[in-house]
């Protein structure tokens, strides 16, 4: 009987405990203030190092490029290839227009028609988060990065959410403050 | 009597081969053709730089200050310019798209001057010096905003490279047939 009722207390507290754990998760997603200064940090970064920058943001799981559930990644639409990816090493040198999500999306066509706009912008598509097979709603922010001898590169960034809708988040991002110049 | 000395080669060929075929592998970049920028370093060091360098110095012995003075600068302007993607890949005195976009102006405004010098050499020089000045101008523009002038400036110096190696090919194979078979053509300004 006492056995039972140990047993039913560990349970109870293992059922309770799992809530808890998943409201503690959220602090570990990324927020698109976030998502936006990473790729404006990254921006700048690019337009600082030129070509021997893109190194820095492959292969490094550690490096600032990585934070959260996010991560910032590197590609060309012109030369259509995927430049730096910090998680899938697998997928840098690859071509990305071709690519589809799992909705059908050609989901760096999109990026690119974005990442064209003057302050950027956010493309929806569905791609699993780090470490997962299942594919997530992801909200990404792309925004073109100006590379010495290297024209038309992008960088983007996501978040993974259900809720938030494209249109506000590219307010959010036209919002954002611009990457400053070095000098005046 | 003095002895008649043998006849010297012409520094030009060398400096106009090491000056086109880096200038065209750079565009094959800058197009999107090779992805790389590794041959262009190796080949900015050596042969676009060093041996188009040691093609000028060795312009100063023939008396023309026109080559003296284009060889030897754009010998130097390869060497500094790997060197500043050097620079770059190991954190050494770095230079930002602005910071290149400057060092190329410089040039633009120092290729000026050999380009008027050109006008009065003759049809394939000022042509050449022409697409080279053009080159610059657009690769100026694209490291200050205008990123996308990088593949127009890149097929537009293909032609400023292969306009090179046609006065290369000229002074060869004029030497060799002994007759002229790739003419230079009137100068633009008499």
């Amino acid at each position: 009987m006492r056995k039972t009722m140990l047993g039913l207390t560990g349970l109870t507290l293992a059922l309770t405990a799992v809530p808890a754990w998943v409201s503690a998760a959220d602090p570990v997603a990324a927020t698109p203030d976030e998502v936006v200064t990473k790729v404006h940090e990254a921006v700048q970064y690019l337009k600082d190092k030129g070509l021997a920058g893109f190194s820095d943001f492959n292969n490094n799981k550690d490096s600032r490029w990585v934070w959260k559930d996010s991560y910032v990644f590197v590609y060309s639409c012109r030369d259509n290839v995927m430049i730096a990816h910090p998680l899938r090493p697998d997928m840098v040198g690859k071509p990305i227009l071709q690519m589809k999500d799992d909705k059908d999306h050609f989901l760096f066509k999109d990026m690119c028609k974005a990442g064209d706009n003057t302050d950027g912008g956010w493309v929806e598509y569905w791609w699993p988060k780090p470490g997962e097979a299942k594919s997530s709603r992801k909200i990404s922010y792309v925004h073109s990065a100006e590379v010495s001898f290297k024209p038309d590169i992008q960088v983007g960034s996501g978040i993974y959410d259900d809720k938030m809708s494209v249109e506000d988040l590219n307010k959010l991002a036209t919002q954002a403050k611009q990457p400053k110049k070095d000098a005046p | 009597m003095s002895e008649q000395q043998p006849p010297l080669g012409n520094p030009a060929v060398i400096g106009l081969a090491g000056f086109g075929l880096t200038t065209l592998v750079l565009q094959f970049h800058n197009v999107g053709w090779m992805t790389s920028i590794g041959p262009v370093v190796w080949l900015g060091l050596f042969f676009g730089g060093l041996a188009q360098l040691i093609a000028g110095l060795q312009e100063q012995k023939t008396g023309n200050n026109f080559g003296y003075c284009a060889f030897t600068s754009y010998g130097a302007f390869w060497i500094s310019l790997c060197f500043m993607l050097l620079g770059n890949k190991f954190d050494i005195f770095k230079a930002g798209t602005e910071d290149v976009g400057w060092f190329l102006v410089a040039w633009t405004l120092f290729t000026v001057i050999l380009w008027i010098g050109s006008l009065r050499i003759h049809g394939a020089m000022a042509f050449t010096f022409t697409t080279l000045l053009i080159g610059f101008i657009l690769l100026d523009l694209a490291h200050f905003g205008y990123p996308g002038l990088t593949v127009v400036a890149g097929y537009e110096l293909m032609v400023c490279a292969f306009a090179a190696w046609y006065m290369l090919a000229g002074i060869i194979l004029n030497g060799l047939y002994g007759r002229v078979i790739l003419p230079m053509y009137k100068p633009w300004v008499s």
